[in-house]
């Protein structure tokens, strides 16, 4: 409608002499104002000079933006319910290329932001930062702090695994445990009466929606204030040495702040390497009696609990740390001394050294603790091992009911059903199953060779098998069947077998005249089987696949081949299953 | 001091403060692209690719196409599910006698889901009305080829049909995954 040429508001700028077009540049700055904007965020100065004391809060930062990359491309893989977020963590860990270096990066950069944060609030508390007319924005510094371990503390719940679930748990019920509204605080943290699927999507919003939103409105008033301000300069510069030294923010702050925030970067990314990422234990099973611990940020609160018990326990829980936020808050009303300088705030300083010492101490304690107790390591140990196993068996795809529903996978559940179709006709387990082959009690296991060599023709071993000119019995001393059993047994690649023992069962083979009808070579071929890794996963694939070929038990076998009529992945199930009998039923 | 050092060593140190930057930026999203780029390297749906029984040979009437669901195995990123829908098709015989062939319902302009019209005897798109005789051949409509014929087995009692999926808005017929 209005054609008509519109109005400017701003006088023309005048010619300066000569041509001059406008160039992209000053295109842009008359339409957005990028000069000003410029000023603002790099024009600051450093009184007393840059360093890298001054670097810490934009390290931090600096930080919290890695953080965000890589938690929103992490979300494009995440899905937060029960059923998925175990399922599809692991798919990110171990499926997605660079899936584990990225959730690397946002775990132990989470990490490191705690510790930087906490750095840089001792800084402040050092220089006296806090003072007039600082008070306010040294609070939303304790705000932020706060904010950050509220993302930690969601955040590690969400892979929904052992660690994350069990944790959880017990801070939703100190949670529960406050006074008077501690019951429905729990359950709003927890999105529900029990912890279920409305849990991982409450804790997913708080992550990934809320807790960013509050961050960055906080970060963005922090920065304000402290450009508002300016750094507290160093306490032991005079005035006149501050004045003499203040030099632009830009770049000669910057240039540390870069340095340090860099540093910071290599160091977390040493540590996502040489672990190949975060942890991911095995999916959260509520009736399991899984040994809790914290995020190493949490064990002092942790170990401080330890001290108070029953009725008083919310002393560690509630009281202390509360009183400790509180004092913090109030710090800067209550500080009154002269001067910046450390000497005039000694009680400040003692206190802070002695928060230091405390929190540092409760940590030892908790970690030592833990260290020289051979339970806690026991079930290290056996967590270690179900999540190694739950992890290989998610690689084959997780069922719809998820996370725990992996363990169905377990090829020893799929094997079992092909051997009740296609074994247990000839064969049988601790007596039950046919009798024309070996029972496969304890198949393997150092009794059962001994066993074997004493007797082959026992009942439970070939002697079902009727075959002509089969084994001899072995005639010795009980040291040498022991030795002579465990050189079977270390074929097997068991982890507990003696080399040494082995070794000398070896020296026996000719005097023994085992090597007649046995080669040792993996290879040649004689009347009983190659005995070159016997009992390994291959070699137990190698027989049921055809048991017949010459470094097996060639002529004499008389066990059917499967290969083709199962599939290989059929037979490594069924391997694992045979090899599983070693260690009893 | 003269202003010209200064004035270098403002410029080096500033460039230096941008690469330093530059590196720790990188680190957080190069690897982050690749995550974002996975999708191009990787199948992240896959049916089972065997031939499903769908439906049994003499409900399968002359002209009169019937529309049938193929349940199979389905793997979708980390999920695998034994027993889920993993397709539709329309199975079509031309005459009494004449062997069945089976068209997938993904349209194979933008797809969307095939219809028939029993009046005209004829496939149509609801979305935006290509249309296709029994054969499968395009008629009418936008659609950039036929219908997708899906490869049938039938032994006489049951139909089954190896269900695919192919790219759609090209004239080619091209397999996806």
């Amino acid at each position: 409608m209005n054609t008509g040429p519109v109005p400017v508001l701003q006088p023309a700028r005048k010619p300066t002499g000569g041509v001059a077009p406008l160039g992209k540049r000053s295109w842009l700055e008359e339409r957005l104002g990028l000069a000003a904007l410029e000023q603002a965020i790099l024009g600051g100065q450093m009184p007393g000079g840059a360093s890298l004391w001054h670097a810490l809060g934009s390290v931090a930062a600096g930080l919290f933006v890695l953080e965000a990359v890589t938690g929103i491309f992490l979300s494009l893989y995440y899905a937060p319910s029960v059923q998925t977020a175990w399922a599809s963590v692991a798919f990110i860990q171990d499926q997605l290329p660079l899936g584990w270096f990225v959730r690397g990066l946002h775990s132990f950069g989470s990490s490191a932001l705690i510790v930087v944060v906490g750095l840089h609030l001792l800084q402040v508390l050092l220089f006296g930062a806090y003072r007039k007319p600082r008070e306010l924005n040294w609070i939303i510094g304790l705000a932020l702090f706060g904010v950050s371990t509220l993302f930690a503390l969601s955040g590690y719940l969400l892979p929904w695994d052992q660690k994350g679930y069990w944790a959880k748990l017990v801070e939703a019920t100190i949670t529960g445990s406050a006074p008077v509204v501690g019951g429905a605080a729990q359950q709003v943290v927890q999105g529900g009466t029990a912890f279920g699927n409305l849990t991982v999507t409450h804790a997913f919003a708080a992550h990934a929606l809320a807790l960013p939103a509050v961050f960055v409105a906080l970060v963005v008033l922090h920065i304000y204030l402290y450009r508002k301000h300016g750094p507290t300069p160093k306490w032991w510069l005079s005035p006149e040495q501050i004045a003499a030294r203040t030099v632009p923010a830009w770049p000669y702050q910057s240039v540390r702040d870069a340095g340090a925030g860099l540093f910071v970067v290599l160091v977390v990314v040493c540590q996502v390497a040489a672990r190949h990422g975060a942890a991911l234990e095995s999916p959260a099973d509520p009736t399991s009696s899984y040994l809790a611990r914290p995020e190493w940020y949490a064990l002092p609160l942790f170990q401080l609990r330890m001290y108070f018990e029953g009725p008083l326990e919310i002393v560690a829980t509630m009281v202390i740390p509360g009183l400790c936020t509180a004092l913090l808050m109030a710090l800067p009303f209550l500080d009154r001394a002269p001067s910046n300088r450390p000497v005039d705030r000694k009680p400040v300083m003692i206190a802070a050294g002695l928060a230091v010492v405390v929190v540092g101490a409760l940590s030892a304690i908790a970690l030592g603790k833990d260290a020289h107790d051979p339970l806690y390591a026991k079930a290290r140990a056996a967590e270690e091992a179900r999540a190694r196993e739950a992890r290989r068996l998610a690689l084959k795809g997780i069922p719809a009911e998820g996370g725990l529903a992996v363990f169905r996978n377990d090829p020893l559940n799929h094997a079992r059903a092909i051997w009740d179709e296609r074994c247990s006709g000839c064969h049988a387990l601790a007596g039950t199953g046919g009798d024309k082959g070996p029972d496969f009690k304890g198949y393997d296991s150092r009794a059962w060779i001994r066993g074997f060599l004493e007797n082959p023709e026992g009942p439970l071993y070939m002697g079902t098998a009727k075959i002509e000119k089969g084994m001899i019995a072995v005639p010795g001393t009980p040291e040498e069947l022991d030795a002579l059993t465990e050189m079977v047994y270390v074929e097997t690649g068991a982890p507990d077998a003696d080399p040494a023992k082995a070794a000398r069962g070896r020296s026996l083979v000719d005097q023994k005249d085992c090597d007649s009808c046995h080669e040792l070579d993996g290879e040649g071929e004689n009347a009983g089987p190659n005995l070159k890794g016997r009992g390994t996963l291959a070699w137990t694939e190698a027989v049921i696949a055809d048991a017949g070929r010459g470094r097996l038990f060639g002529e004499k076998n008389k066990m059917p081949k499967f290969a083709g009529k199962l599939t290989p992945a059929e037979i490594e199930d069924l391997a694992r299953f045979v090899i599983a009998q070693k260690n009893g039923p | 001091m003269s202003v010209e050092p200064t004035d270098t060593r403002r410029r080096f140190l500033a460039l230096v403060t941008k690469g330093l930057g530059a590196i720790a930026g990188a680190i957080a999203v190069i690897p982050g692209l690749g995550l974002l780029a996975a999708p191009l390297r990787k199948t992240t749906v896959r049916g089972a690719g065997q031939p499903l029984r769908v439906a049994v040979d003499h409900d399968v009437k002359p002209e009169k196409p019937i529309r049938v669901t193929a349940v199979g195995e389905q793997e979708d990123a980390w999920l695998r599910l034994d027993h889920v829908t993993v397709g539709s098709c329309w199975l079509v015989r031309a005459t009494e006698g004449a062997p069945i062939r089976a068209f997938s319902t993904v349209c194979p302009h933008l797809g969307c889901g095939i219809d028939f019209d029993e009046k005209s005897t004829k496939f149509n798109c609801p979305c935006h009305a290509s249309t296709f005789d029994l054969s499968g051949r395009c008629l009418s409509g936008p659609a950039p080829r036929g219908l997708d014929e899906l490869d049938v087995s039938a032994d006489g009692h049951d139909v089954l049909v190896r269900y695919q999926r192919f790219r759609t808005g090209i004239a080619k017929k091209e397999p996806i995954g």
